[in-house]
């Protein structure tokens, strides 16, 4: 019965590792900045301009549309500000949307549930276009540990500022975010330092109860459109959740091939689950046999016991989906954070569709991976059961290499299969997948080969009957050793390669700064860490900064999107001349290397940038920007690891012009006396707490902190694998041992202790253990090349340098060698328990 | 009729101007907004036919000016987010024939939204636009409604615009600052055009229009008002008023006006007059009881005892506002004299019967 239920938890665990990551990602991802929408209500339509950014003059164009009242338009604002909590170094990133708290009274919903802002008797402009008042829901206050009435100070712009909590406000189904601060639009801008500025005007329909009714929802658009100013953009709002998803496919689809290489595993583990019952029972099969029982009546009644487990195993995989998901969610979207734009989590979300899936993954799996073991039984000789332990006939294709060989060469094919395009401009390498996918099989099918080679190596050097047993149980190369080591192959091929791609990056950031970021001390607005965040610092508060008597050269940064043909990219402004002549960067293509085309505006670009956009050779890309479409043309390609969208950097008065904006992301500063760096670095901080000053050394830490928050999502799939993986071999090698009973038993007669046996047992499993560390690694170094040079050039757009950790790998083939050992040893003794 | 004269104070108790007496207003100027004093409103309402007379529509377009911090108010917005004033708008259309009402209101702060000129008419509020046509000879007002809806009229004074009460004062209540100044043109002619369910039609008729200036409205303990303003075929025109108080009585300060065929006008208070409830009507979506057939008896100071008797023409013009609490009924009748002649068209309003109302305007 335990058995079942260890085969249930197999299912349920596979299962539940693919559908929790979808369901984490999916929650993770889904959001995409809309968060005003918990007060506000569901938007119809957005209205927006190509870079993201809407000027107050913009939105007096729309007055004539505000006037219709089938429609609301609501223009949002939205940042990110630090919380400080009194009398603490607590801090707490939140977003911080401003709305037209006044206006909201007339939306639908808002209307119906009484949404306020205010206690009855209050003026109403005591509280709206309030300076300093903003407001939280219940669960923000519970996190800050505020209440009504109560202060705190918030770092945004580069300044620290002090609010008051107005009110908290009534969310009785806990709709609000925890991270959601709420304020009046200009307080916000104010806050923000982006006077004049909106990020978007939604637009919500007056009859909500029309929502569905699609002619009404289409009348409705073509109204709006007839109307709208030539330079803003009118779309439905689930276009604008499907445009951020674009955005993020391609990391949302290598999470769900990761999670698909756990449910492999997973398979995996059934399948050696299942033999090993086979095994178990083979001399009941050959009894039935004997009494003449049709094989197809035992082939059906082992694929129906698969069909069984995995049909209950996929009910319980979608639970524990759930709770796995519960605990990915928060981690991922701090990967989603980090790497592309704000989110908060949205709640999660069991579908029919992922039921649905999650039942066929498992179901699907577990017939795969019974189906071989019910052909072994059925094909089990009565006569066959006395005469041999080993004698697996469903895996004597483990033994042909010829399967393998060609797996390796169908990957190198894929290898030149092109990326394909999405919506949102980036690249999936289908080929890399496809390469990868099949070199790990072909890896897995010809591992047993390699277990064989080591085997005959080890084997002269043998002394002793417990060793010299070991090596030539592991020189005939069973199929169950094969499998056991073809299964441990997949999880330390695709640990080895994460390994290699992450270390890889780690190292070219490494080089990227020790390069780059020549500066004495870095500067940008406190709390914002995402590499995707566009906030800014106040340029009065810059200026301020800048006057300080130590600085002798400020490279300051202003960064905005900017609207491609396809997708988004980042426009920066900086100074041209220090960019080309004096601040080193790693550069693909030095400036001037190739030549900017007249008309067009001489930019430097990213390496992602000139790949996205086809300009690795020079060219030209038009750009939507504040002011019109632009035309930009590189003249040097740098490489840049900080987003995958890419940026062009051109002369800092032109990107003002274009954008009408002179709010600096960041300033680099170099000092006139570096002796005093230091105690510049502490004058600075204490003169402006609201922004983050860092020397080298702490820019570098800070980076690597995100690059670190990046690879979570990695890591906890790898050590799934692994679980998995070393489960899948404890079964595998109680499945060796039961189907070797009738050698041990010989043995036993012929004086081999149970001590010598349990040490010829953990010598087996390190066997394995080895075997599959070498074919692994081997297989783990290609893909690792193939992570660095095809899926990440084809993916993100940059060229890593690839690092071989040859250290961790080591390590890795020692712990791989003990685990095999210890497991060896552990499965020996249960199984002479059981006996 | 004269009435004890109570001399207003400079400043309410909020500290917005008040209403001085024997101010003469400048036109178009005092068509715009007064920013120092706390309450404005601009009111139409009208009868308008359409389609050789085959369709009748009442109209209501209103926009009520609230001002924030009474020093800050003054000042003028330049911001897209104003914070010193606040507008209301409401919008109504009962149309007879097919006895549909339809309405909306809009609550927004002075900016991108809504805008009140303060040297003319000259002013936006959500789907509402009025402002004088050139040469000052009329004006143009726009109201737009749910599904694409849309009245554009022209407006010309068939009579001049009269100021109502003592002084060029109209009380409200005993408080000394419940007074306003509340200038009408009481027989507009309308011509225009409605688009209505994606069809146009000519439309023309006959227009009310209040513009009313205070800064504490109502005195103390009232909980709403009835109104009617009655425009009568014969050339004149009534405007009557019943202040109620909580305990169901009127104030003393209720009033009748009437206005002859050049625009003199004759005033009687509470005590002259009697408004009776003959027939109510119970809003299913509220639920609150409205009295919308009335008798109004007065005691014309020369004609002597009149008698006009307000019929709706459609039951449900109850306009149901953003608040639950903000419910009232306003809508098209017809008068009939005692004999049950129509003698003529009326807009009534039956406003507090959700209760607070008097609250909110003080």
């Amino acid at each position: 019965m335990g058995h079942y239920f260890l085969l249930l938890g197999i299912v349920a665990v596979g299962v539940g590792a693919f559908n929790g990551i979808r369901q984490a990602s999916r929650s993770a991802s889904a959001n995409f900045g809309l968060f005003n929408q918990a007060v506000s209500g569901q938007s119809d339509f957005l209205i927006e301009s190509p870079v993201q950014r809407l000027l107050e003059e913009d939105l007096a164009k729309l007055t004539r549309l505000s006037k219709e009242p089938d429609w609301h338009l609501v223009p949002v604002i939205e940042g990110s500000v630090t919380a400080v909590k009194n009398g603490s170094e607590d801090k707490k990133q939140l977003r911080l949307i401003g709305l037209d708290l006044l206006a909201l009274g007339n939306l639908p919903t808002l209307a119906k549930e009484g949404l306020k802002f205010s206690d009855e008797d209050a003026n109403w402009y005591d509280w709206l276009g309030s300076k300093n008042e903003v407001w939280v829901g219940q669960k923000t206050a519970d996190l800050l540990e505020v209440k009504q009435g109560d202060s705190i100070s918030f770092l945004a712009s580069g300044r620290l500022v002090k609010m008051k909590i107005r009110m908290i406000l009534n969310d009785p189904d806990g709709n609000l975010p925890d991270d959601l601060v709420l304020a009046d639009l200009p307080t916000v801008q104010t806050l923000l330092s982006r006077p004049g500025e909106l990020n978007r005007v939604e637009v919500v329909i007056d009859q909500v109860n029309r929502r569905e009714d699609t002619a009404y929802l289409n009348d409705i658009e073509n109204r709006l459109a007839r109307e709208l100013p030539q330079n803003l953009s009118l779309a439905p709002t689930q276009n604008r959740a499907a445009d951020r998803a674009a955005m993020t496919a391609a990391f949302r689809l290598n999470l769900t091939i990761l999670s698909l290489i756990a449910i492999l595993v997973g398979a995996y583990l059934i399948l050696q689950a299942l033999d090993a019952a086979v095994v178990r029972r083979r001399s009941e099969i050959a009894t039935l046999r004997s009494l003449g029982v049709d094989g197809s009546i035992l082939f059906t009644t082992y694929v129906l016991e698969a069909l069984v487990l995995g049909l209950f195993g996929s009910v319980a995989g979608v639970g524990v989906g759930q709770v796995l998901a519960f605990g990915a969610v928060g981690m991922l979207s701090d990967t989603v954070n980090a790497l592309y734009f704000a989110t908060s989590v949205e709640a999660l979300n069991l579908t029919s569709i992922d039921v649905i899936v999650g039942l066929v993954l498992g179901i699907v799996f577990s017939l795969l991976a019974g189906w071989l073991p019910a052909r072994d039984a059925t094909q089990t000789p009565p006569a066959q059961v006395l005469a041999r332990g080993d004698w697996s006939p469903g895996f004597s294709w483990l033994r042909s290499p010829v399967i393998g060989l060609g797996l390796l060469l169908l990957g190198g094919i894929a290898l030149l299969f092109p990326p394909f395009v999405m919506e949102a401009g980036s690249n999936m390498p289908v080929g890399g997948f496809l390469a990868a996918g099949c070199w790990i099989l072909g890896a897995a099918l010809l591992s047993g080969h390699v277990l064989v080679l080591l085997a005959g190596w080890v084997r002269p050097f043998c002394s002793g009957p417990v060793f010299r047993l070991a090596s030539s149980r592991l020189r005939d190369g069973s199929s169950r050793h094969r499998l056991a080591v073809a299964g441990l192959v997949v999880a330390v091929s695709m640990v080895t390669g994460m390994f290699q791609m992450i270390d890889s990056f780690r190292g070219t950031i490494e080089e990227w700064f020790d390069v780059r970021f020549q500066a004495d001390l870095y500067i940008s607005e406190s709390g914002v860490t995402g590499a995707g965040t566009v906030n800014g610092i106040d340029p009065r508060l810059m200026d301020e900064l800048l006057k300080d008597p130590n600085i002798k050269y400020a490279d300051v940064m202003r960064i905005c999107y900017a609207k491609p043909p396809r997708g988004v990219t980042v426009l920066a402004g900086v100074d041209m001349k220090h960019w080309s002549d004096q601040a080193r960067q790693i550069w693909l293509k030095a400036p001037g290397s190739l030549q900017a085309v007249d008309g067009a505006e001489p930019a430097l670009v990213s390496e992602t940038f000139a790949r996205r956009f086809g300009v690795m050779a020079g060219g030209v890309v038009e750009l939507g920007t504040p002011d019109g479409t632009k035309k930009i043309s590189p003249f040097g390609i740098f490489c840049d690891y900080g987003n995958e969208f890419g940026m062009a950097a051109i002369s800092s008065d032109i990107w003002s012009d274009w954008t009408g904006s002179d709010r600096p992301i960041n300033v680099s500063l170099y000092l006139r006396d570096r002796a005093k760096l230091l105690e510049t670095r502490d004058r600075l901080r204490l003169a402006y707490p609201g922004l983050d000053v860092r020397n080298e050394r702490e820019l570098r830490d800070v980076a690597l902190g995100i690059f670190e928050q990046t690879f979570k999502a990695t890591d906890a799939l790898s050590f799934i694998g692994l679980a998995v993986a070393f489960a899948g071999l404890l079964l595998g090698l109680l499945s060796i041992f039961d189907e070797s009973t009738q050698t041990w038993q010989t043995l036993k007669h012929l004086g081999f202790s149970t001590h010598g046996f349990i040490l010829a047992a953990g010598l087996e499993g390190a066997g394995i253990g080895v075997a599959a560390w070498v074919a692994g690694a081997i297989t783990g170094l290609a893909l690792g090349w193939l992570l660095v040079f095809v899926i990440n050039v084809q993916s993100f757009g940059w060229t890593l340098l690839w690092t071989v950790p040859v250290e961790s790998i080591l390590w890795f083939g020692l712990l791989l060698t003990v685990v095999g050992f210890v497991s060896g040893m552990i499965a020996a003794i249960y199984w002479n328990f059981r006996r | 009729m004269a009435a004890e004269w109570i001399e207003p104070p400079v400043r309410s108790g909020k500290g917005y101007r008040v209403p001085s007496p024997d101010y003469s207003p400048l036109f178009p100027r005092d068509h715009g907004a007064h920013r120092e004093y706390g309450l404005e409103w601009w009111y139409w309402v009208g009868h308008l036919k359409a389609d050789g007379n085959l369709k009748n529509f009442g109209f209501q377009s209103t926009v009520f000016r609230v001002a924030g911090d009474p020093v800050k108010s003054l000042g003028n917005e330049d911001g897209l987010f104003g914070n010193r004033h606040l507008f209301l708008a409401h919008s109504a259309l009962s149309d007879i024939k097919e006895k549909r009402y339809i309405h909306h209101e809009r609550v927004m702060r002075e900016g991108w939204q809504a805008r009140a000129d303060s040297s003319t008419l000259s002013l936006l509020a959500g789907g509402i636009e009025a402002e004088m046509l050139p040469g000052n000879k009329g004006h143009r007002l726009i109201t737009r409604y749910p599904n694409g809806g849309r009245l554009e009229l022209e407006l010309f004074p068939l009579k001049p615009l009269v100021r109502f009460g003592e002084r060029g004062l109209s009380r409200k209540g005993d408080g000394a600052a419940s007074v306003s100044w509340y200038w009408s043109y009481t027989r507009l002619q309308a011509e225009g055009t409605l688009y209505l369910n994606n069809t146009e039609h000519k439309v023309r008729g006959e227009a009310w229009m209040d513009h009313e200036i205070s800064s504490s409205q109502l005195g103390q303990g009232l909980a709403g008002w009835d109104w009617t303003c009655m425009q009568l075929n014969e050339g004149t025109e009534v405007k009557a008023y019943r202040l109620r108080q909580e305990d169901g009585g009127s104030d003393r300060w209720s009033s009748v006006y009437w206005i002859d065929s050049k625009g003199e006008v004759a005033q009687v208070y509470a005590d002259h007059f009697t408004w009776e409830e003959e027939d109510a009507w119970t809003s299913p979506a509220t639920d609150l009881s409205y009295p919308t057939s009335v008798k109004i008896a007065a005691i014309h100071p020369i004609a002597g005892q009149v008698s006009y008797y307000l019929r709706p023409l459609l039951a449900n013009q109850e306009f149901l506002g953003n608040r639950a609490d903000n419910a009232y009924w306003e809508g098209a009748c017809e008068v009939l004299d005692e004999d049950g002649v129509v003698i003529g068209r009326a807009y009534l309003e039956l406003a507090g019967y959700g209760g607070g109302l008097g609250a909110r305007l003080n």
